[in-house]
């Protein structure tokens, strides 16, 4: 168990720099994800902390120890890391047993062995499958088995690389859950790269979020859910409306959803800016009073528990969605009141373009 | 690896960079290298030890010109032939529902173990007069057809189908289809054993020498032998050598211009997907056909003469002459697959120098059996020692076939997935544990098949043996050759047959599909 430290993490691979003076920390213990969309260059971070990949810039240190600096780094064989990759990686011309006990020193009686071997298939629900070999086993069982090598070292740290990637959607939750439980309680800092923003928000103790090469936000969760730094940031984390918005004085905002005759017109390029809302935090009712915000239904998307209004806002026309939980008697071409139930997420004109 | 003590009190390593490879693997596939460059150095030292007047003369008389122009002349007929029905014999095989698919790929497959001095002794027993360049055409055609067949079937059950049928969709018809989807992904496939067939045609020394068709082969044979001139014998040999090479180096440029790469991450099960009666039909009459001339006819003819023979076997000299030659065969795969290992495990780990020694190794490719027995005459006349043992007749099956190992030894590394040494590396394996842990094991069916190649090409071979083996040994190749040279077919066929037999066993476990391709594990 051992916390982890990136500063300055920089790497280039085909003359192409895919990791930009990245900077991470994460607690001993925790379990960390990481998020980000395709080429945002997080396999290449994950393959750096495991020393597969040799930075040109940077250091990384699994606690005190410094296990990278600039282009000198410690090799992966000698880093105590377990690595979990994308569909297991399983040896296939070796049993799960031999698997399981691939990094167990040859000093290591069979006896021993094979006690280890039988605890870690026992921790991951696959006791008795010593002797099968890997294309006997499920795509979640090849996942478990690799977990259970990963964890037969006792490693500092366990990386995953999109472990639950190949997996169908049904078998993938209830796998997720239990690889997450089970590194919670093996107290192993753990961190996992993701695609999947439900995967990383449900099971993380930690978050970062990747854009181009670097971590833009790290946090909680909930820190990174509810207090998103930019529109693409808050993106990343769940559906987000960008409502064009004027800053008023005392901390006070003007938008489409708080004034009928909202208008950008004439206003100070100092006070321009966006507020960012989650559909969730927006409510509508049918009851219309005078001078409520009115919206008409443009579409409406089922998704089963929930379903995700698209609107137009008034005479502005301004578009914003909302999620309403349980069943609605709304239809498409009602006409709506909506208000603003959520915290106030203000980005300045001149934010958004650096964020964005 | 360079070291550096840091403040912290702790030794970090540069990580080894991919072109770097190891020192050892560097140091051993450089030792590869040499030995491959004896043959050659004695070749040039050969060519060049007269007066330079030699070789003006030898290279510009009219017989040499004659000899240069039937060379290129059968290579060239066979090359294109032999392509046109190899690529055909794979297409049915693969396309065509013929029932029984495997067990004819198996068949058209097998006359690889037929060599080509076998195949004109059976057609000469059938049809005595049998001479001539049309003759040699005909059995060279026999002779090197599978392996175009083998590398097109091989290439066509590696193809996306998926594009195949896309395009089909599209509006393509069959033939447009094969010339615009197909004919892209199995082309360097091809070419590459059509430069197998060239360069096969250009060594062959057997079937030429008993059809009487004068090319550079059985030229250097002839002046070797009639005046022991190995000077001119060594310029005839080296003009030969460069032919070759320019022939691997145009197929080497071809092939890297025009790589195509498969766009759909899994490749389609192979389904025959041609059941039209017409269809079954000509597939069945073309590979009927090939199969009466290049498999039956003459397995039937070394049967019925070794039924005539059966009263005057001799059945103790066989045996020993089977054995020597399992054993000198055996010696030259072990020594071909030690040399090849490193190379090819360089080359697979994306090396420069891996891939620079690769490439140079192709280079061997280019010399026929009768120039490297030429060759090691020279070497083994410097150092007594090994002249005349068997243990230069093993090195030169060695060197012989070394490109070849190499190249069945790379592709054999690179398939086996990146991610699983580096799954290893992470699993407290240093390079060389996750090698010999992972990567050889993974590897070992293909390292097996490039030693059977190796085995089964060095069984076949003739005019190096002729030259290079010891007084009183004997493999069945040589015994063969006595026999049939001096018209006593009978007295040759329980050789060839035993020959053929032996060699059938490799030609066959090479032929079978690859197994890890239906395996349902996840190592990618």
């Amino acid at each position: 168990m051992t916390s982890l430290e990136i500063n300055d993490l920089s790497v280039d691979l085909n003359s192409r720099r895919v990791l930009k003076n990245l900077n991470l920390q994460i607690p001993s213990g925790s379990f960390a994800a990481i998020l980000g969309p395709s080429g945002c260059g997080k396999t290449t971070l994950l393959r750096s902390i495991a020393g597969l990949i040799t930075p040109s810039g940077g250091a990384i240190r699994f606690g005190k120890q410094l296990v990278s600096v600039s282009s000198l780094v410690l090799p992966p064989h000698k880093r105590n890391i377990g690595y979990v990759p994308q569909e297991g990686g399983l040896f296939p011309h070796l049993s799960v047993a031999e698997n399981v006990s691939f990094s167990l020193a040859r000093k290591i009686s069979d006896q021993e062995k094979n006690q280890i071997v039988n605890e870690m298939l026992e921790l991951v629900g696959m006791k008795g499958f010593n002797d099968r070999s890997p294309q006997e086993l499920s795509g979640g069982q090849q996942t478990r088995i690799a977990l259970a090598r990963a964890l037969a070292m006792k490693p500092a740290m366990v990386l995953l690389d999109e472990p639950f990637a190949a997996l169908d959607q049904a078998l993938r939750v209830d796998i997720s859950e239990e690889v997450v439980a089970l590194l919670k309680k093996s107290g192993t800092t753990s961190i996992m790269v993701t695609h999947d923003r439900e995967d990383a928000l449900v099971s993380a103790d930690v978050i970062a979020l990747m854009r181009g090469g670097t971590v833009v936000q790290s946090g909680t969760p909930a820190q990174v859910y509810l207090n998103p730094i930019s529109a693409e940031v808050a993106l990343s984390t769940g559906d987000i409306d960008v409502i064009p918005a004027i800053k008023l004085a005392n901390s006070q905002y003007s938008t489409a959803l708080n004034e009928v005759n909202f208008n950008l017109a004439n206003q100070p390029a100092a006070n321009l800016g966006q507020i960012l809302i989650r559909p969730e935090e927006i409510a509508i009712s049918d009851e219309v009073t005078a001078g409520a915000v009115t919206a008409k239904i443009t579409k409406i998307n089922y998704y089963g528990h929930d379903a995700l209004f698209e609107l137009k806002v008034g005479q502005s026309l301004q578009s914003i969605r909302a999620r309403i939980t349980g069943p609605s008697q709304y239809r498409v071409g009602d006409t709506v009141s909506i208000t603003h139930n959520g915290p106030i997420r203000w980005i300045s004109s001149e934010a958004h373009e650096v964020n964005l | 690896m360079k070291t550096k003590n840091l403040d912290e009190n702790l030794h970090l390593e540069s990580i080894e960079q991919p072109g770097s490879g190891s020192k050892l693997l560097v140091l051993l596939s450089f030792f590869a290298l040499i030995f491959a460059a004896i043959p050659f150095f004695y070749l040039i030292k050969g060519a060049f030890s007269g007066e330079l007047d030699l070789i003006k003369t030898v290279l510009l008389r009219e017989k040499s010109l004659e000899i240069f122009a039937t060379t290129i002349a059968l290579m060239s007929c066979v090359s294109v032939v032999s392509t046109l029905l190899g690529v055909s014999l794979a297409w049915c095989l693969h396309n065509v529902n013929l029932r029984s698919n495997s067990l004819l790929a198996a068949l058209v497959i097998l006359p690889i173990a037929i060599p080509s001095y076998v195949y004109t002794y059976s057609w000469m027993s059938i049809i005595p007069n049998l001479q001539g360049f049309a003759a040699a055409v005909f059995i060279l055609i026999l002779t090197t057809t599978p392996y175009i067949t083998l590398a097109a079937l091989a290439a066509l059950r590696r193809s996306d189908r998926a594009q195949l049928e896309v395009a089909q969709t599209l509006g393509l018809n069959k033939w447009r289809s094969f010339y615009f989807i197909t004919w892209p992904q199995i082309r360097n496939t091809v070419s590459a054993g059509t430069l197998l067939v060239a360069l096969y045609v250009l060594s062959d020394f057997g079937a030429v020498s008993l059809l009487g068709v004068d090319t550079f082969t059985r030229a250097i044979e002839n002046l070797y032998r009639g005046s022991f001139d190995r000077g001119a014998a060594a310029i005839l040999a080296l003009v030969l050598v460069a032919i070759s090479a320019i022939l691997i180096t145009i197929e080497s440029n071809t092939r890297q211009r025009s790589k195509v790469i498969s766009t759909s991450s899994k490749l389609m099960p192979s389904i025959a997907e041609s059941n039209s009666g017409r269809s079954r039909f000509l597939a069945s009459l073309l590979i009927g056909l090939y199969l009466i001339f290049a498999l039956i006819t003459p397995l039937l003819q070394l049967l019925l003469r070794f039924i005539s023979a059966l009263p005057s076997i001799d059945y103790g000299n066989l045996f020993r002459t089977a054995l020597s030659t399992i054993f000198a065969s055996l010696l030259g795969s072990i020594i071909a697959l030690l040399l090849a290992l490193p190379v090819g495990l360089l080359s697979s780990q994306a090396s420069k120098i891996g891939s620079l020694t690769d490439k140079s190794l192709l280079i061997v490719h280019a010399l026929p059996g009768i120039v490297m027995g030429l060759s090691l005459v020279a070497f083994g006349s410097e150092l007594p020692i090994v002249y005349q043992t068997v243990a230069l007749l093993a090195f030169s099956y060695a060197l012989l076939f070394m490109a070849k190992a190499v190249g069945f030894v790379r592709t054999s590394f690179l398939r086996v997935p990146k991610n699983l040494m580096e799954i290893a590396s992470t699993l407290n394996q240093s390079k060389a544990q996750s090698i010999r842990r992972v990567m050889i094991p993974l590897a070992t069916p293909g390292l097996l098949t490039a030693t059977l190649l190796v085995f089964l090409s060095a069984m076949k071979e003739l005019p190096a043996t002729l030259m290079l083996r010891p007084t009183g040994f004997e493999t069945l190749a040589t015994e063969m050759w006595s026999a049939t040279a001096i018209l006593q077919f009978n007295e040759a066929a329980p050789y060839a047959l035993l020959l053929v037999l032996i060699a059938a066993i490799p030609a066959f476990l090479i032929n079978r599909p690859d197994k890890s391709e239906e395996s349902g594990v996840n190592i990618s």
